[in-house]
């Protein structure tokens, strides 16, 4: 069941019928776009724990000298979502090492999280920003932080897994 | 026989002819790509509920000869004058009446479609395209115009 008919040859003879009683009406819309450069993300600084003791949680802050930090660029001003995908554990072969309580803040113009950085309020939802204006250039820092949990008979060795920054312009 | 024959178009003429306040063509929605990036096509389909340009098409009645023409730019204006090239392909316009059963058609936005309403009066018309910014692309707004000429006989 269509709801319209393309009209075929045939109809030809209706059209020259009616030119004189034709009727005609335009509508507009824009069309719109907003270029953007390509975005970079690479890695300023790993999440390092350092040393961690069995049975006892160690945090490191997203303000701490030892924060994780993603370095980003794009198009200056531009509006910019933050998401993250955040790993429940640190694994070591078949060990997991617990990770959460995880942190964030951004900054837009400078790589420090000492001052100026902005904190993420959920980490688990998307964070809207934009990029900053560093000298015409579109720059972004963002830092994260979390607590790992040992357990009192956590096997000892070197844990590690990744956490991932995804920005998107919107 | 002639009298007859003249008289007989003129009826006819006279019960299929609009009246321009009958026919309505509304732009409903832009056609929005939103962000796309320096040196990556972005293409948006006119099924995207989001993104595609939308028209309101209200006719006479059913039954209704429609031509629909759009004017389509070939460049998006940018900052400083920068352009940006848009294309539109074989089946970049859609077409959809308005009652329950009806069911979409597909047309080449660049040629003139000619339908006949069927199953309502009213229809909406959906537009999609494509953008290929380049590598160098000066970054911004850019935006042009689009418009759709209906014509009722």
């Amino acid at each position: 069941m269509r709801f319209l008919t393309k009209v075929s040859a045939a109809a030809a003879l209706s059209l020259s019928l009616a030119t004189v009683s034709q009727a005609q009406t335009s509508g507009s819309i824009n069309v719109n776009a907003l270029v953007r450069q390509p975005i970079t993300i690479t890695n300023g600084q790993d999440l390092d724990f350092g040393v961690v003791l069995q049975g006892t949680p160690k945090t490191i802050a997203e303000t701490a000298a030892a924060a994780g930090r993603f370095d980003a660029t794009g198009t200056a001003n531009a509006n910019v979502n933050i998401d993250f995908t955040l790993p429940a554990n640190l694994v070591n072969g078949a060990n997991n090492l617990p990770i959460g309580s995880w942190t964030g803040c951004y900054n837009q113009s400078a790589a420090t999280n000492s001052s100026g950085c902005t904190a993420i309020a959920n980490m688990a939802s998307t964070t809207a920003t934009a990029f900053g204006n560093v000298a015409g250039a579109g720059r972004l820092w963002v830092f994260v932080g979390a607590t790992v949990t040992p357990a009192a008979a956590q096997a000892v060795g070197s844990y590690t897994n990744t956490a991932t920054l995804t920005l998107t312009y919107f | 026989m002639s009298r007859s024959l003249i008289l007989a178009l003129a009826a006819l003429t006279g019960s299929v002819t609009p009246s321009a306040a009958q026919l309505v063509v509304q732009g409903v929605r832009d056609l929005n790509f939103g962000p796309v990036l320096q040196g990556f096509a972005a293409t948006v389909a006119p099924t995207d509920p989001i993104k595609s340009g939308q028209f309101y098409l209200r006719t006479p009645g059913i039954g209704t000869r429609v031509r629909i023409q759009f004017t389509l730019p070939t460049q998006l204006i940018g900052p400083g004058n920068a352009r940006l090239a848009i294309t539109f392909g074989a089946n970049d316009g859609m077409a959809k009446g308005t009652a329950p059963s009806s069911v979409a058609a597909f047309f080449n936005p660049k040629a003139t479609v000619i339908y006949r309403m069927v199953t309502s009066a009213d229809a909406n018309v959906w537009l999609g395209g494509r953008i290929t910014p380049t590598a160098n692309q000066p970054v911004g707004s850019y935006t042009n115009t689009v418009i759709m000429t209906v014509t009722v006989f």
